[in-house]
């Protein structure tokens, strides 16, 4: 016996416009959630690439220093050495200039040399030679220079000649 | 029938409304302040890249110099590392003089990464000429060395005895 003209159908807890409506919002979502999740992904990437950066960075200035730090030394050995090699040119031509001086008939038995000083033991036939030939010479380069004779007996004189340098004019030979 | 429909369309438009709003308070507090922290991050990800490149380009120009350097310099920086050695140096300018004595060894000066030692020498030489060819193949020695004041001369018969000091420069930390 029927009750109804039409067929029973099963019901749904869901309706087909809230399914379609739950679709459409479940791909939204979804698709907001991909790309929060790119986001964070990415975030977190740039994050580890930068403090890998930052560490990079940091081991390349400590090894810039340590180069700019080998550069200068280089550079100041290569200054020093050129000096050192001046120096010594600079030296032999005092001392070549120095025995250049010397007269043939005056003779030297010492020489001191010093930065500031030269301190020369000789011997001369006569005071004039000495003066004319060796002290004048003696005199220009220096500023104070003092002489002392003391005769030998076959009438030549030992002498012990002082000469000295002001300070300002220290310039050429030092260390 | 019309309240059914009416009842539906409500339900339906509630569900909307609060997906929409859950979307939208999802975008708000956590999407776009994401999104604001990505594009800050790969701003300064870009920069410190710049960073990095540049720093790289300077460590290679500063490492092109210091070869440079070092390989235009390879004999002195060799000379600053060499340690002296006495028995080398006499029997290298023994020939030079008619006797050849040198003395104590020992550090003047330690001022940064140079050392200075100062050895004495003792020599005897025919003439002058002895000593200035000394002083040019000192300059072309193993060692740094730099002779100084005071030099002594004396007459000792036919010959000449001289004694100076030399200051040789010794550099540890030099990369041959």
């Amino acid at each position: 016996m029927m009750y109804s003209f039409s067929a029973p159908r099963s019901k749904r807890i869901i309706s087909g416009e809230i399914r379609l409506a739950l679709f459409f919002f479940m791909i939204s979502i979804g698709m907001v959630v991909l790309a929060y999740g790119f986001l964070t992904y990415r975030t977190q990437q740039f994050d580890e690439q930068r403090k890998s950066f930052g560490k990079d960075i940091k081991q390349l200035e400590h090894s810039k220093r340590e180069i700019e730090k080998r550069i200068l030394l280089i550079e100041s050995a290569v200054k020093k050495s050129e000096e050192i090699s001046t120096n010594n040119m600079v030296m032999k031509e005092s001392i070549h200039n120095l025995f250049d001086l010397v007269p043939d008939n005056i003779t030297l038995n010492k020489a001191d040399l010093d930065k500031k000083s030269l301190i020369l033991y000789g011997v001369t036939p006569n005071k004039d030679a000495y003066e004319f030939m060796l002290q004048a010479p003696l005199k220009s380069i220096f500023h104070r220079t003092y002489t002392s004779f003391y005769p030998i007996e076959n009438g030549w004189y030992n002498f012990v000649s002082t000469n000295y340098l002001e300070d300002e004019s220290v310039t050429e030979v030092q260390e | 029938m019309n309240l059914r429909m009416n009842i539906r369309t409500v339900y339906v438009l509630l569900l909307s409304l609060f997906l929409m709003i859950s979307i939208f308070m999802f975008s708000f507090f956590l999407l776009i302040p994401k999104g604001k922290e990505y594009r800050t991050l790969r701003l300064e990800d870009k920069k410190e890249s710049r960073v990095l490149d540049a720093s790289r380009e300077e460590q290679n120009q500063l490492q092109e110099k210091l070869d440079k350097l070092e390989k235009s310099h390879k004999v002195v920086i060799k000379a600053f590392k060499t340690s002296f050695n006495p028995q080398k140096f006499t029997r290298l300018y023994g020939k030079e003089f008619q006797d050849l004595f040198l003395s104590e060894l020992e550090m003047s000066d330690h001022n940064g990464s140079f050392k200075v030692y100062e050895v004495n020498a003792t020599t005897k030489i025919n003439s002058p000429e002895t000593f200035y060819h000394f002083l040019d193949q000192v300059n072309h020695s193993d060692w740094i060395i730099g002779v100084n004041f005071p030099i002594h001369f004396e007459r000792e018969g036919d010959l000449i005895k001289s004694s100076f000091t030399m200051k040789v420069h010794h550099i540890d930390e030099v990369k041959e």
